[in-house]
């Protein structure tokens, strides 16, 4: 089977999912609504600046989007034993999961100029480099859509796999410069910030809305989003094949 | 010589400490009707299940038409469609999306996909209802469905599990007869089911799996010939009796109690008949009904598993029209 076929039933995966998964109750209160919320609470007590505000509710919202429809998409398959019908087909697992994640890769940019724009035009913020932003919004959310996969393979139902993903999710929007930037951290809290993704989503966001020109901390955050994307898809492959049996 | 349709040799399982599959082998030849029967937990889905390419076996091999499902597992489940016992379609698509989909997923060109989903669509009788969504369909709508999804790239293998379970008889004839088709089309079939009837009138050949393991493999016919040297004969009284008392009429080998009949296994007696009306008279008892039973494959299952009949029935949800010559 050619390359160009495998891409072609991943492709065909995402489209199913968005046909069937994106209008599910939890993508919009885990997904949009919780973020908002989170953030608009938050920005109201810290005073948060316009740059900070719009980078991290961008990648907060992207964060929740992603993973949220993974948790349903994946868990819901799983649950409705329609996920065996797609592993019974001739499709390796990993472009079944490849299918999933692109499904939540294309959640992000919707979600994220749905909050983008308005906050954006509200603020009177310019954005440097729209392209850059784009790019960083469309990785970041391939890399959190890959994460919530791995946190689906796991649960078997949908607020298992909601409550695994808040556990990475919460920690993630405190510690990743949303809210606070990672420079004021004490150091030891610095070293886990750079462990997270998230970190790296809002750094490319910020370095698009502030540089006309991709600079060189906005290639590196860009390339630790693929590396961890790749690295957790395969991590998400392994455990599923495993638990087949 | 002929590649077989399906090729399992020496499948061994575990879950645990449990074993699942013990040495599970047998051949499937092209053009065949298989039926693999055994009760709940025998090891029938993982056999399945693993020759689908869904289980890895922990020792032994499946070839699908010459592909080996563990190390040729695109090749191999392209010649296959797979319908398993739930129904697994997207109840928040369409049925022409659902087959468009299944069309999609095993590579068939995109412009036959609409195509086949509309001949599919009229065969199973979904034609009316192609646009609709799913959710609103009949549990035997969902089922015809899920086939034709398992059609929809005209495999030269289909595996059903518990094809009729849970439908209604008309639509639990149609779709045997929707089997018989597509076997008479060049399609092998491999099936599971819990009613032996059903095996008994599609399958050229049956194997019948016990606790893992191949336990009897044969044509149906040559399996209820093995139980014969026996007779069975089914009667009910007025009033109730009890088993044991039964089991003192000479030449009554086993009483079983099937819902308010009693069925007795007979040895080769002439005047058995004479025996029961004397039972019966000397306990001043009508008696209600009484059949003399051809050996069924229930039979012939009971006595290869050593089930008894309660243990039998109790998972089946659909009766079933029993032969009788008396």
């Amino acid at each position: 089977m050619t390359l160009i076929e495998e891409l072609s039933k991943a492709f065909y995966i995402a489209r199913k999912d968005m046909r069937v998964y994106y209008l599910k109750a939890p993508n919009f209160t885990y997904g949009l609504l919780m973020p908002v919320a989170l953030y608009l609470a938050f920005s109201v007590a810290g005073n948060l600046n316009p740059g900070t505000l719009i980078s991290g509710l961008v990648s907060l919202v992207v964060l929740f989007g992603s993973t949220s429809i993974e948790a349903v998409a994946v868990v819901m398959e799983k649950t409705n034993g329609t996920l065996e019908r797609l592993l019974a087909a001739p499709v390796g697992v990993f472009n079944i999961l490849l299918g999933k994640a692109l499904a939540g890769f294309m959640l992000g940019p919707l979600t994220a100029v749905v909050v983008l724009i308005p906050v954006t035009m509200i603020s009177g913020t310019s954005v440097a480099n729209p392209l850059a932003v784009f790019f960083a919004i469309a990785v970041s959310s391939f890399a959190f859509a890959a994460l919530g996969i791995l946190v689906s393979v796991y649960a078997k139902w949908i607020p298992e796999a909601q409550m695994y993903s808040n556990f990475l999710r919460f920690p993630m929007a405190f510690l990743a410069g949303a809210f606070i930037p990672v420079e004021t951290m004490p150091g030891f809290l610095q070293v886990v910030s750079r462990l997270l993704p998230l970190t790296y989503s809002i750094e490319a966001m910020k370095e698009g809305m502030t540089n006309v020109g991709m600079t060189g901390t906005y290639l590196f955050d860009m390339g630790v989003l693929l590396v961890f994307s790749a690295v957790i898809m395969i991590a998400s492959t392994k455990v599923l094949e495993k638990r087949l049996g | 010589m002929t590649t077989p349709a399906i090729d399992a040799t020496d499948l061994h399982k575990k879950y645990g400490s449990l074993t699942a599959l013990d040495g599970v082998s047998f051949t499937v030849g092209k053009g065949f009707i298989f039926g693999l029967l055994g009760p709940n937990g025998a090891g029938k889905t993982t056999t399945i299940r693993i020759m689908t390419g869904l289980t890895r076996p922990d020792s032994g091999n499946v070839s699908i038409l010459g592909h080996d499902i563990k190390t040729d597992t695109i090749e191999a489940k392209k010649k296959i469609g797979v319908v398993p016992e739930t129904s697994n379609i997207y109840e928040e698509m369409t049925a022409e999306q659902n087959l468009v989909f299944a069309a999609e997923l095993y590579g068939v060109p995109s412009k036959e996909r609409r195509k086949r989903a509309a001949e599919l669509l009229e065969d199973f009788g979904l034609a009316e209802r192609s646009h609709d969504l799913v959710v609103g369909f009949s549990r035997g709508m969902k089922r015809r469905l899920t086939i034709a999804c398992g059609l929809i790239h005209r495999p030269e293998i289909l595996f059903l599990d518990e094809p009729t379970t849970g439908l209604d008889v008309q639509s639990a004839l149609a779709l045997r007869e929707q089997i018989r088709r597509l076997n008479r089309e060049g399609t092998t079939i491999l099936l599971t089911t819990h009613y032996l009837e059903e095996a008994d009138q599609l399958c050229d050949t049956i194997a019948m799996i016990n606790r893992g393991k191949i336990v009897a493999f044969d044509t149906p016919e040559n399996l209820k010939a093995s139980v014969t040297g026996s007779r069975v004969i089914e009667l009910s009284f007025s009033s109730p009796v009890r088993e044991t008392d039964l089991s003192s009429i000479k030449n009554v080998i086993e009483v079983h109690r099937i819902g308010d009949k009693l069925r007795l296994i007979v040895g080769d007696a002439e005047d058995i008949i004479g025996e029961i009306s004397d039972f019966a008279r000397s306990r001043k008892l009508n008696i209600t009904t009484i059949n003399t039973l051809k050996p069924s494959l229930e039979d012939a299952f009971l006595k290869i598993t050593g089930l008894n009949p309660e243990e039998a029935v109790k998972d089946k949800e659909q009766p079933k029209p029993r032969r009788n010559d008396g």
